[in-house]
């Protein structure tokens, strides 16, 4: 009776359309699992015209009113694997019938399904831009920083295992034009304990790598690319945990967990994490070396000694969502702490004992977003953080050591003190302490369905105290200040046009920042000497401006370019010079600016047959860099002290390409291979004589140029017990070899690496427990990723990872 | 090269072809072995790579050498750039050579071999063969050391440095509760053995100025440039002076500086280091990656200043390691122009000797020949090119009456000199092809 009904409906429905719109039609489908069971209450979605509807019991649906066209079918449930696909409306009556899989594990595919699509939607917005999801990695024991450096364009340089500095390359563009942001705010609000190399991925949605061209949201002066991290927002009323124990004493920990009161809204999210690592891996080879009493080397195979790494942090948020008045508001303390040991400096060549850094930040936040504020199509959103950051540089041992952690022993008997009295340079405790205050607040208004105004501000200041116990009160007393403060607004327009095929992003930015020194100065008043300030404060502003647009050239292929004029500001050593470096100020230097380009096209997912998939991503890329603040050479020997200033004098260019294929097999096999090669060239043509540069066109040294990165992932279902899955991971990173220095000697050129890992996980059938081992650098291989400086090499670790849902 | 290689000379002229079977460490004159036929003695030319800017010269040096002959003919064509070898140096390498130009001695400045010692034999052309054995001084001496060969016949390098300039009521150091009495680093002294590749010895101490000078915030900042005396017992080196305010704990730019100031330490021991001073100049010592100070002919010592308010002047220390402030020779005055600063310069023979010098009325750098006993100078008539620039200079070659020298101004293409120490004249000797933003560094 109910079935006649329906079918009696849906003939009226037909007649009534097929009357009434001749330019539309209608899809009457059904869904059907392998076995022929009907899939019921199954999500039917076109996302671009917004239409949505569930199939019944029988797995019957039907959408009306569709304009003639293409279109994306989107179909899920909890007991199917989410399916895609196109169709062509040019008929009234489109008839379907759609065979779907049945989910495997449920729980978890779901959630990976939503995130690789917000990382499609965002990948097809015209920027060069890679998602990263963390989802599947965030069960084995992997670093955040060893993510990104899988990541097609990306290039981590790490100066050691885990805790040591870091510094990202993003198609050739490197140092402080990479800007790193935490949820769309800049990373130094927090501070290195609260870093790429501290949050674990666990504690991480995704990670969004911006390459050349920055959209609107992400409000700072990023010249060369941004890095924007995701933190999870997590699922509701849940608890997740895991811990990772390994090589080098390695230990991580993280915890996180949310709970919302579905009657008032009332939630509270918190996490945690904790790590800790020895990092005593062996080193080996031309750079590790004992120097005996009279300078002779004795080569060694050693553990590093003096590189211990902690750092713990916790974040608390307590608010509402998803409530009238606000979708969320949310009052936060995040607060982190790290203690990091120093083995070495630049090189490996001289080991360092008694050297470390320790700093800590507590941040105090409010976040407020509201859709559909005051008018309909209106979003607002607000972000406010107050910072007390402390950083402590501690280095007083006055003796050189051996890659032994032994005193050396000079030709007389006696311990060799180091050249400058400690292990880096002169002994010091120095603490810097900086307050920062990052507010942001934007407003996205959606006046049509096509078209987006996107306005974005930032302001951000920063107070920074010194104090170096080991210099005398007097000296102490004569440390000046640099307070910096940064305006950066930002309005962009988006549109969505030609039947969702064309979407644009038109944006432009002002930047301003003004920094305040004070230095203390003496002056003589009524014959006395007295301490006075002598300030002078610096003002710069500019403007940049870019274009972001996607063609869908196919339903299944977009092609992408984006440009801008990005600007990086000078900094305050590069506007007021180090009277310790004898740099003297220039008030008047202007923002470095590069002009950038990317071209590329990015395919969906194409079906060799239903088995085999595979879909891929290439571009290229151009950044052309004016203005490059680089310090001016003094001919003259008789200067007293040197008393050059910083100048907009460089350029260089860097040209380059890379791509991503990622082949699937069924839900078993799962590859992704990325490449990219660049080079960044020394930009200047001519000499002041006229004559052409013998370096102009050439690579620049200490670029790893070449870099190819391959993930292999491979399923087996309901192994041992039903339910369950085992997956094997593969991964290998290739870096070819590149010269270190512009004399292209053997000595001074890296070795060619290829560093691989593997590593597999066992989910258990109630989901909720996941096992997982990990084996690095298998075959122990010398890694380096600066030169003379050896990375980990072979490690093992196991991680178990513990989730509650709903509760 | 040096004044022993010119003592060696005169005594092969007067005696035909000895061997000099013996030869006392503390005479230190003379050269330990005779140095092999100097008709066939390689002139090797060293060339700076620019790194970021042009000029700077910290992208690398890389080295040629020539025959005498072709280094003397101008048609000679020496691209060091594009035919040279490149010296294992991050940034500019502080080469010398043995006496004879068969060996190039070298200290890696910066880098990942910052310290390292190493020596090549030079076999003409592009070959220059690094032998076996390194030695690192970088424990003692840091991984960017000035140093200098000694005055002893290639047998000893000397190493120098000062660190951990601090008050004596630091609060790290000892007395962190006392009255300021002073700012104070550790000096290290370090003999190289060249032959062996071997540190020999070394010393650390502190070396105090007088009280009132020390109460006034002066202090030794660097130590470079030394000579051994002519009774071989001496070392005497060369400082730069800094002066702190005592009030405020920074280095002060413009100050009225004291006499210049010389460390005199025994040789071999470096034991006992006193200060001896100057009342003639004011300026610095220690030299800028070459020889600041040469034992002259006459037994004296002759010694340039830099950063003199008076411009440089030549001071001579007389044979009982004291200054004689009797001898006063003004460059400033001797040339007529002002603000005249010796950026390097070599003793020739017979009291006579050539400067490198910028003045205050032009950009460019001059050569300057100087009679050191008549106290006159005059500047070399050659050509002088706006771009020509001498702070980076570090090697000259001494052969005879004639001291070798390259000429390029950064980024030009230029020549090597081949200057007449008894007539100041210059002749052109071979061409140096120069690439944009580099330039040749000296003569080894």
């Amino acid at each position: 009776m109910k079935t006649s009904f329906t079918l009696l409906f849906f003939t009226l429905n037909v007649l009534i359309s097929d009357l009434a719109f001749s330019q539309t039609g209608k899809i009457s489908g059904t869904l059907t699992f392998d076995d022929g069971a009907p899939v019921a209450y199954a999500s039917v979605f076109i996302q671009s015209i917004k239409k949505h509807t569930l199939s019944d019991e029988r797995g019957r649906y039907e959408l009306t009113d569709i304009p003639f066209g293409p279109y994306q079918v989107n179909v899920s449930s909890i007991e199917i694997q989410k399916h895609d696909f196109s169709i062509h409306i040019d008929k009234t009556n489109l008839k379907l019938s759609t065979t779907l899989k049945r989910a495997e594990d449920s729980e978890l595919d779901e959630v990976i399904v939503e995130g690789e699509s917000h990382k499609s939607e965002i990948e097809a917005t015209g920027f060069a831009v890679n998602v990263i999801e963390t989802k599947k990695a965030s069960l084995q024991s992997l670093q955040t920083n060893d993510l990104l450096n899988r990541s097609v364009g990306v290039r981590v340089r790490q100066n050691g295992g885990l805790g040591s500095q870091v510094s990202y390359n993003l198609n050739g563009m490197s140092g402080n034009s990479v800007r790193i942001f935490i949820d769309g705010v800049p990373i130094s609000t927090y501070g290195g304990s609260f870093s790429l190399n501290s949050i674990p991925p666990a504690l991480i949605e995704r990670i969004e790598v911006y390459k050349g061209v920055i959209p609107a949201h992400l409000a700072d002066d990023a010249l060369g690319g941004a890095i924007n991290v995701i933190l999870k927002k997590g699922a509701m009323n849940n608890l997740t945990a895991s811990l990772s124990y390994g090589s080098f004493n390695t230990l991580q920990a993280n915890m996180s967990g949310s709970f919302r009161n579905s009657n008032s809204g009332f939630t509270v999210k918190g996490s945690g994490f904790y790590n800790y690592s020895d990092n005593d891996y062996e080193v080996w080879g031309k750079f590790v070396r004992n120097i005996l009493p009279n300078g002779r080397y004795e080569y060694v195979r050693a553990k590093r000694f003096n590189d211990a790494y902690k750092s713990i942090g916790a974040n608390i948020q307590v608010g509402f969502t998803d409530v009238k008045w606000a979708d969320q508001f949310l009052i936060g303390y995040n607060v982190s702490d790290d203690y990091n040991e120093i083995q070495h400096g630049t090189y490996m060549t001289i080991p360092y004992k008694g050297r470390f850094t320790e700093s800590q930040a507590n941040v105090v936040s409010v976040a407020y977003s509201k859709s559909n504020f005051l008018t309909k199509g209106l979003e607002v959103n607000f972000n406010g953080m107050i910072s007390d950051r402390k950083e402590v540089v501690n280095d007083t041992v006055r003796w050189n050591y051996d890659w032994f952690g032994e005193q050396s022993i000079g030709l007389n008997g006696d311990p060799i003190l180091r050249p400058s009295g400690a292990q880096q340079g002169a002994p010091t405790i120095n603490h810097i302490n900086r307050s920062i205050s990052t507010f942001r607040g934007g407003a996205i208004y959606d006046f049509s369905e096509k078209h987006r105004l996107v306005f974005n501000h930032m302001y951000y200041t920063i107070d920074r105290t010194e104090r170096d116990d080991l210099k005398s009160a007097i000296e102490r007393e004569f440390i000046g200040t640099r307070d910096l403060t940064k305006n950066v607004s930002a309005l962009a327009y988006e549109a969505t046009l030609f039947e969702s095929r064309f979407k644009a992003n038109l944006f432009g930015k002002y930047y301003q920042q003004k920094i305040d020194r004070m230095d203390p100065i003496l002056i003589t008043s009524n014959g006395e000497q007295i301490k006075g300030e002598d300030r002078v404060s610096s003002n710069n502003s500019t403007p940049g401006y870019g274009l972001a647009t996607s063609y869908k050239l196919k339903q299944n292929l977009t092609f992408l370019v984006s440009a801008e004029k990005a600007v990086r500001m000078p900094s305050e050593n590069e506007i007021f010079g180090s009277p310790s470096e004898n740099i003297i100020e220039n008030i008047n230097i202007r923002p470095e600016v590069s002009n950038n380009l990317n071209i590329g096209l990015r395919s969906g997912t194409y079906s060799l047959n239903p088995t085999n998939k595979f879909s891929f991503y290439v571009s290229g890329f151009l950044r052309d860099t004016k203005d490059k603040i680089v310090r001016k050479i003094n001919p003259r020997l008789n200067d007293a002290v040197q008393t050059d200033p910083f100048e907009n004098l460089g350029k260089t260019k860097s040209i380059g390409f890379e791509g991503e294929i990622n082949y699937t097999w069924k839900d078993n096999l799962d590859v992704l291979l990325n490449f990219s090669k660049f080079n960044s060239v020394f930009n200047i043509q001519y000499d002041p004589n006229g004559k052409e540069y013998t370096y102009y066109n050439q690579q620049l040294p200490n670029e790893p140029f070449f870099t190819i990165n391959t993930t292999v992932q491979y399923a087996f279902k309901n192994v041992l017990q039903k339910r369950s899955s085992l997956n094997l991971y593969y991964s290998a990173g290739f870096v070819d070899r590149f010269y270190t220095t512009w004399l292209e000697i053997e000595d001074f050129r890296t070795p060619r690496q290829f560093i691989q890992d593997i590593g597999m996980n066992y989910i258990f059938p109630n989901q909720k427990l996941v096992v997982s081992a990990d084996l690095r650098n298998i075959f122990d291989q010398q890694a380096f990723d600066n030169f003379a400086v050896q990375k980990p090499g072979r490690g093992f670790y196991l991680k178990v990872n513990y989730t509650i849902n709903k509760f | 090269m040096k004044k022993q290689f010119l003592n060696f000379l005169t005594l092969s002229a007067l005696m035909g072809t000895i061997v000099l079977s013996s030869c006392s460490d503390d005479n230190g004159g003379d050269p330990i072995e005779p140095p092999v036929e100097q008709e066939d003695r390689f002139i090797t030319v060293a060339g700076a790579l620019m790194a970021d800017n042009p000029g700077d010269g910290n992208g690398g040096t890389m080295v040629y050498s020539v025959s005498i002959e072709e280094a003397k003919d101008p048609e000679t064509q020496i691209s060091v750039y594009t035919e040279g070898f490149g010296v294992k140096s991050n940034r500019t390498a502080r080469l010398q050579s043995s006496e004879d130009g068969s060996t190039l001695f070298n200290i890696a400045y910066t880098g990942d071999n910052g310290g390292e010692f190493s020596k090549y034999t030079v076999n003409g052309g592009d070959s220059f063969v690094q032998s076996d054995v390194s030695v690192n001084i970088s424990q003692y001496a840091g991984t960017s050391p000035r140093w200098l060969k000694l005055n002893d016949g290639d047998k000893t390098g000397i190493a120098l440095n000062m660190a951990n300039i601090a008050a004596n009521n630091a609060p790290a150091g000892n007395t962190p509760d006392a009255a300021f009495a002073y700012y104070r680093g550790v000096a290290t002294v370090l003999a190289l053995d060249l032959q062996e590749s071997l540190i020999r010895s070394y010393v650390q101490y502190e070396i105090p100025l007088t009280e009132e000078e020390e109460a006034e915030g002066h202090t030794i900042f660097r130590l470079d440039g030394s000579v051994l005396n002519k009774a071989g017992d001496k070392l005497i080196i060369g400082t730069w002076m800094r002066k702190y305010n005592v009030a405020t704990g920074e280095t002060e730019g413009d100050y009225e500086r004291l006499g210049s100031k010389s460390v005199v330490v025994d040789y071999p021991s470096f034991a006992n280091p006193s200060v001896i001073n100057s009342t003639v100049g004011h300026g610095d010592n220690s030299g800028y990656r070459s020889h600041y100070s040469y034992l002259g002919d006459d037994g004296n010592i002759y010694q340039a200043t830099e950063r003199d308010p008076a411009g440089s002047y030549i001071l001579r220390i007389n044979q009982s390691n004291v200054y004689d402030d009797s001898y006063v020779f003004s460059l400033n005055h001797a040339l007529g122009l002002s603000g005249v600063t010796i950026e390097a310069w070599q003793y020739a023979q017979d009291g006579k000797a050539f400067a490198l010098i910028s003045h205050d009325g032009a950009e460019n750098g001059f050569v300057v020949w100087m009679d050191l006993d008549a106290r006159t100078a005059s500047i070399v008539d050659m050509p002088y090119d706006a771009d020509l620039e001498f702070n980076q200079y570090q090697g000259f070659v001494v052969d005879g009456i004639d001291v070798y020298m390259a000429v390029t101004p950064v980024g030009k293409d230029g020549n090597i000199y081949i200057l007449n120490s008894n007539t100041g004249v210059a002749t052109k000797g071979a061409t140096l092809v120069n690439q944009p933003g580099n330039h040749y560094i000296g003569i080894f």
